[in-house]
């Protein structure tokens, strides 16, 4: 009995503390984590301030040349115009559709709000064709439209212009800020408004001093967001931007490298021009949403908060929001999905006698590399999303639980890619990777690896919300209860995680599906995918082709959606 | 509902006999020391103490104190920073030696505060787990399983999931979990503290009763006075990473050695003073009510040195007196809580607590004279 004289028991073997394996190896994974995330910054850098490839004599040239270069300054310009106005336009819907449906008595509200989220599960290239077809100047419907109630061809929008393009990309980015600020809109704690309005404030007092001041660090978050999304978006600039000549730095960045003479180290240095706003913008957004856990107040009563009464407005409100919601979806997808039977597409087609199904045997059937580039997509997106969920669990336990010495800095890490747009990212890995002979250039794992690398900060902050909400009590009582480490992360953790694992899965296989900017730069013949296929299809300019190529990628896309959207939960704070 | 906790057991027949067999053990640590954080915040300072085979020591504490920090320890869920635990003789932490079993090798129970029961499994599989992670055959863990749903009363409702229960039903089910597998030791982390104030009072009365039923070795942690004394067998009260007093329920409740045990067991009057005289365990001390009689756990006293005197507010401790030392006073308020009033008296200055079972509440200004019960007030240890 007296502790002099106990003997180490049977089955409990000595085990020392200087190893513990799990600890080991998920520090390891950790580190080549932060390293595959940081050196695509560092060699955009250098890349961008060598003459040649990297290693060669260091110069300013391509610096100086993004903005004296006229191309370069025009498309700087552009950008500029064109972020500031999409964001505007994003920011401008999404609060306003995420405050009517979520606070005011607008008929219809949950509906609304679940029509401006489905953007994110269609891939923005069906948008883009979708616009095309609804606003080109000739043979658009809305002007076709406008030519039958004028009697005369008339042109009332024109796709090709800036404004169509900010239209198009503050339509598609319109989701990501209703996510981020009709959570908080909806959770609004019911008993400080009610507080306020005690203490004297009327409704419109209550809007502007306590429920948007409230908001202040979501719709922060957001703005910046939208403003990285903007600025980095590729398809938009890339297709309907060249076939206007408006040019903006994503698709100068690709027409430099691509286009010959390739100009890599102006890409470069235009690429970094992009990540260092990127990574400002995720530094200020970290910092507003860390600030934001000030306001975030987790009430114990469940009161529903008010509702702002609309009055007169209430309908006339109701129609404009479904019209808007439906515009970034639904209107785009009939105005493709209508092309796609046409035999051709101009401003007289629209005839019984052109419908044809030619077009869906052409692409499913004919099409060369049409099925190369499915089965490409789809082994990469199906090993893409499962390697960001395995990633995700190792370096969430990692940050969270294990709360290693550099648990900060792994964090920290695995946001950056947030900040990188496809494009740069795609030349910093280009940049690396060409230099390492036999190395995974020209494979599908190159693909891979920029996939994983893009998307790991939004598998991380599923899972990482996901074990958050995991007791530790909960795993302690199951080590207590006789199980290993490993066995308590299988008996306890996956099951209970296993919603949040889903739906993280199955958002990191849609777009992987859907990224092209990532892989325009990466891929060859021999490893093309569907998305990227798309720009070749849109280079020939056969519209109805397009419509059915991005119709096979939306139902690609949607395939395991509908198969395991019971159970998956898709919240992610 | 529950033939045991209902405390029908006594009959001679169809009485579950508890799943829980005689195979606890002892509980040893010695020496345990932790710090937390980089500022190095001490939790433990050379903890040392015997958890006797088939006791109930209860460790006592307001938070912060280390107590749930020694619990884990032994349960290995956290590694301190040096000592040494012996469970059942088998060394499972030992700095020196670079010994530290995880946790799923030291055989032990454990309730959560939390309860910590798997929202994913039905209360069967939650009892079972500790069966299946030991290697028990499907078929006996099965019956392992029924028997304890059996005993803790819950007999028949193994299919159903954890959120399905009360809060009640979802301890007991705690409790089944950590006794099934017939630990060497059951840890108790403040188990009731998440429960109402009535559900804690039934909860506190049938872990009583179980425990009866089966004497299993248990290391129970709280900051309830009422729970330990009630609980325990001993009672060991700990501040700031140390032992303050060890006890048994009646010494800790009646006799406390120090200041902050008195004030942690729930005692008002606290009144500073000085020794007068001492002979043995009877001290006399100056107070601001005058010479008082006391007792006292220490005999080396020395007259001059200071101590509180530790006096309840009943007849055991301070009353109102009409004796001619007792000292005049002036009621600051009177509280009615329903079983008796307290009366607040300024006397010289110190506020002193009178409780009566009187219903009438006093006049504020009212006067008062007090006076303590001779040899039912105690000398501690200032702090």
């Amino acid at each position: 009995m007296t502790p002099a004289g106990a003997v180490v028991a049977p089955g409990s073997t000595f085990v020392t503390r200087s190893i513990a394996w799990e600890r080991v190896i998920l520090s390891v994974v950790a580190g080549i984590a932060v390293l595959m995330v940081c050196y695509p910054v560092v060699v955009v850098a250098v890349r961008a301030f060598s003459k040649g490839e990297i290693g060669s004599a260091l110069t300013f040239e391509w610096l100086v040349a993004v903005f004296e270069s006229s191309r370069s300054h025009e498309a700087l310009v552009n950008t500029v115009i064109y972020t500031a106005g999409s964001s505007c336009l994003a920011m401008l819907l999404g609060v306003g559709l995420a405050f009517l449906s979520t606070r005011t008595d607008m008929p219809g509200g949950r509906f609304i709000g679940i029509l401006t989220m489905l953007p994110m599960l269609v891939p923005p290239f069906i948008l883009v064709v979708g616009w095309v077809a609804l606003a080109d100047p000739n043979a658009g419907f809305i002007n076709i439209l406008a030519s039958a109630i004028n009697g005369s061809r008339t042109s009332w929008v024109n796709i090709s212009t800036m404004p169509g393009l900010i239209w198009m990309t503050g339509l598609f980015l319109t989701p990501y800020v209703y996510l981020l600020v009709a959570a908080g809109f909806k959770n609004s704690d019911a008993s400080m408004e009610e507080a306020a309005r005690v203490s004297g404030a009327g409704r419109l007092r209550l809007l502007h001093s306590v429920i948007l001041p409230l908001q202040r660090p979501a719709l922060l978050a957001a703005l910046l967001l939208v403003i990285i999304m903007a600025a980095g978006d590729f398809i938009i600039p890339a297709t309907v931007g060249l076939k206007a000549r408006i040019y903006m730095l994503p698709s100068l960045i690709w027409q430099n490298h691509s286009s010959l003479p390739g100009r890599p180290g102006l890409a470069a240095a235009q690429s970094l021009l992009l990540v260092a706003v990127g990574l400002l913008c995720i530094y200020f957004q970290r910092r507003a949403l860390a600030r934001g856990g000030r306001y975030t107040i987790v009430g114990g009563k469940g009161a529903r908060p008010m509702l702002f009464p609309l009055g007169k407005l209430r309908y006339p409100l109701g129609v404009l929001a479904l019209l808007f919601a439906l515009s970034s979806s639904v209107i785009p997808l009939l105005a493709v999905t209508s092309i796609a039977f046409m035999r051709y597409w101009s401003p007289y087609a629209l005839k019984p006698e052109n419908l044809t199904l030619r077009n869906f045997k052409y692409v499913l059937f004919e099409y060369p590399q049409v099925w190369l580039s499915a089965q490409n997509s789809m082994l990469l997106a199906l090993a893409g999303a499962t390697c960001c969920v395995v990633l995700a669990i190792a370096l969430a336990w990692y940050v969270i639980r294990m709360r290693g010495r550099f648990a900060g800095v792994v964090e920290y890490a695995m946001v950056l890619p947030l900040g990188i747009p496809g494009i740069a990212l795609g030349v910093g890995i280009l940049s690396l990777w060409i230099l390492v002979p036999g190395g995974i250039y020209g494979t599908l794992w190159i693909l891979l690896l920029a996939y994983v690398t893009a998307h790991i900060p939004v598998a991380m902050q599923f899972v990482g919300s996901a074990l958050h909400r995991i007791h530790t009590d909960l795993e302690d009582a199951s080590r207590v209860a006789g199980q290993a480490w490993s066995g308590t992360i299988r008996r306890v953790d996956i099951p209970l995680m296993r919603p949040a694992l889903i739906g993280s899965w199955l958002l990191m296989y849609v777009v992987i599906l859907r990224e092209i900017s990532l892989v325009i730069l990466l891929y060859n013949p021999s490893t093309v995918v569907l998305s990227v296929g798309l720009m070749d299809v849109w280079s020939s300019g056969f519209y109805p082709e397009l419509a059915v190529y991005s119709l096979l990628l939306l139902v690609l896309g949607l395939i395991p959606v509908a198969l395991f959207w019971k159970f998956a939960r898709f919240s992610s704070e | 509902m529950n033939a045991v906790l209902e405390g029908k057991s006594a009959a001679p027949s169809g009485a579950p006999v508890p799943p829980v067999s005689g195979e606890s053990g002892s509980v040893s640590v010695r020496g345990l020391r932790m710090s937390y954080g980089s500022q190095g915040v001490v939790a433990l300072d050379d903890f040392s103490l015997d958890f006797p085979a088939g006791h109930c020591t209860v460790l006592l504490g307001p938070s912060g104190c280390g107590k749930t920090t020694v619990l884990r320890s032994i349960a290995g869920l956290i590694t301190p920073d040096a000592g040494r635990i012996v469970i059942d003789n088998a060394v499972v932490f030992d700095s020196a030696a670079r010994i530290d079993v995880p946790p799923e090798r030291r055989r032990l129970g454990m309730v959560f505060q939390s309860y910590a029961l798997w929202p994913h499994l039905c209360v069967a599989e939650n009892i079972s787990y500790p069966l299946i992670s030991a290697g028990v055959s499907k078929a006996e863990a099965a019956q392992r399983t029924t028997a304890m749903l059996e005993w803790i009363g819950l007999g028949g409702m193994g299919g159903r999931f954890v959120h399905e229960l009360s809060g009640g039903q979802q301890q007991r089910v705690s409790l089944g979990r950590a006794m099934v597998a017939k630990p060497r030791a059951i840890l108790f982390d403040e188990p009731l503290s998440n429960l109402d104030a009535r559900l804690r009072e039934r909860m506190r009365l049938e872990l009583l009763a179980l425990r009866q039923q089966a004497p299993f070795t248990s290391v129970y942690v709280t900051h309830d006075q009422l729970e330990a004394i009630t609980l325990a067998d001993r009672v060991v009260v700990m501040r700031a990473g140390k032992i303050e007093q060890v006890g048994s329920p009646e010494d800790v409740y009646r006799r406390p050695r120090t200041r902050f045990c008195a004030d942690f067991v729930g005692i008002p009057n606290l009144l500073e003073g000085t020794i007068r005289s001492a002979s043995g365990t009877d001290v006399v001390v100056e107070t601001v009510v005058g010479a008082v009689a006391a007792r006292s756990w220490r005999t080396d006293w020395t007259p001059g040195a200071k101590c509180s005197v530790a006096a309840r507010p009943s007849l055991l401790g301070m009353r109102e007196s009409t004796a001619s030392g007792a000292r005049p006073g002036r009621v600051i308020r009177s509280i009615y809580q329903g079983t008796s009033t307290i009366d607040m008296v300024d006397v010289d200055g110190v506020n002193i607590s009178l409780e009566s079972i009187s219903d009438e509440r006093r006049v504020p200004g009212e006067a008062v004279a007090v006076a303590p019960t001779p040899g039912a007030v105690f000398a501690v240890l200032d702090d």
